[in-house]
């Protein structure tokens, strides 16, 4: 087997993982669309309906992502090191890090996706789909950023929470004044443009793959520079 | 080069061997608190030693004086603030912590280290099982490392480092946790590799078995002194 797949396995054999990927999307899609609406509407925003739903599936991929990137970086420590220094080279380790999250991105936007189908049965379900992936590889990179910085997995999941409150709460839909520039920005428009039955522009697409290809690379980095040689 | 240690090195007797490691007047400061109220504490003061082909050598010293730090820096894991090492490309390190992943079993391991250090298929699983047999943890391989005890974790660590079979071994406390029969198996390991022409680097605040070292050094004050 080769290390890809050795490091996805390494975090799927987490029980708690495995819970994430059904717990979340439930909670986030079918159980809290309302509640997400009202808090909305308690702030000034004009989230709901299918397009709370659909945000909802967004937040769902990128609550397990970030999680799960934050568990990367933490795992990433020490012992990748040490297989760098042994011949693989932090380039190759870094390379197989971002593969694995990639791949477990790629899981978590499908259940929050298949939550999303399963609920409202979606107009725009291409968009949908890419949308919530794009909201899982940004927080992915969100995730990935704070385990470089915050070694304690307590410290750094609470970490990784509070930014995530912070961007659900400032993001389009939840109030009046959404903050413009938050990571999120982007994969949020679309999918609400996709929940209430609209395409999006090219333009936005373009923005928003800037945004998870600026995000991937942070966290590339972050997995090299984890990976390296002090000397 | 530091004149003490390596010339009393050299004066010992046989035929010398080619020299597989060499630390010369390695320095290396901690820097500790904000960058305003900056703190210096210099661990190696010109820290000098050497290792040749087919020799076992001791490193001692006490609890913080920096054998750690300098094994970290011949490794790669630190940078040095001055001097020089010269060690060569096929080396193996065994870390006083087991740098592992707790949710892969040892199988797995030996598969991502066979691959970090290009030996085949034929090759690795030729050297993985006659180290976990060496090792005697052969029952133990399809474990998850969250599941060993610490001295098999340790026994994983060290197979690690002696998969590819170094020309230069680095162990830094190898032997935290083994049980006696374990580690005296590890001893006469040690034995023979480096009667097979390894050079071994051992790394320990107590060594009790010095009569089976060609040398021991003792890092105090951040120099290494040769101890009689």
């Amino acid at each position: 087997m080769n290390r890809t797949a050795l490091f996805a396995r390494e975090q799927i054999r987490t029980p708690f993982t495995l819970v994430m990927l059904i717990a979340v999307p439930a909670v986030f899609v079918v159980a809290s669309a309302g509640v997400l609406a009202e808090f909305a509407r308690a702030l000034g925003g004009g989230l709901a309906g299918e397009a709370a739903s659909a945000l909802g599936a967004g937040w769902a991929a990128a609550f397990i992502a970030g999680t799960l990137g934050f568990f990367q970086a933490c795992s990433a420590r020490g012992a990748d090191r040490r297989l760098a220094l042994a011949g693989a080279g932090p380039a190759r380790v870094a390379a197989s890090r971002i593969c694995a999250s990639v791949a477990l991105a790629v899981v978590a936007s499908a259940a929050g996706f298949a939550a999303l189908e399963l609920r409202t049965g979606i107009a725009h379900p291409g968009h949908a789909a890419l949308a919530v992936l794009a909201f899982a590889l940004v927080y992915l990179s969100v995730g990935v950023l704070v385990g470089s910085l915050i070694t304690a997995p307590l410290e750094g999941s609470l970490a990784v929470c509070f930014v995530f409150l912070l961007d659900v709460f400032s993001g389009p839909g939840m109030t009046e004044h959404a903050a413009p520039y938050s990571v999120s920005r982007k994969a949020a428009d679309i999918l609400i443009a996709a929940g209430l039955g609209e395409g999006s522009a090219t333009g936005d697409w373009i923005k928003l793959g800037l945004v998870v290809v600026a995000a991937l690379a942070a966290a590339f980095a972050v997995f090299v520079l984890s990976a390296r040689s002090r000397a | 080069m530091g004149t003490g240690p390596l010339a009393a090195a050299a004066g010992r007797p046989g035929p010398p061997t080619a020299r597989v490691l060499l630390v010369d007047e390695v320095v290396k400061r901690f820097r500790r608190g904000p960058p305003w109220n900056r703190r210096s504490a210099a661990v190696l003061r010109g820290a000098s030693l050497e290792v040749r082909a087919g020799e076992l050598v001791g490193l001692v010293g006490e609890n913080g004086s920096g054998k750690s730090t300098l094994m970290q820096i011949v490794v790669g894991l630190l940078p040095r603030d001055g001097g020089r090492v010269e060690r060569p490309e096929r080396l193996g390190y065994c870390p006083q912590t087991p740098l592992l992943w707790d949710k892969l079993t040892a199988t797995e391991h030996f598969e991502l280290f066979a691959e970090a250090y290009r030996l085949d298929a034929e090759q690795a699983a030729r050297s993985r099982d006659a180290l976990v047999a060496e090792l005697g943890f052969v029952k133990y391989v399809d474990y998850r490392v969250e599941e060993l005890s610490g001295g098999t974790r340790q026994k994983l660590n060290l197979a690690l480092a002696l998969l590819h079979d170094p020309e230069l071994l680095l162990l830094d406390e190898p032997y935290a946790g083994f049980d006696w029969e374990t580690y005296l198996r590890f001893w006469a390991m040690a034995e023979r590799r480096r009667a097979g022409g390894m050079g071994i680097l051992i790394v320990s605040h107590l060594l009790a078995e010095r009569d089976r070292l060609t040398r021991v050094y003792e890092l105090r004050d951040g120099r290494c002194e040769v101890l009689a």
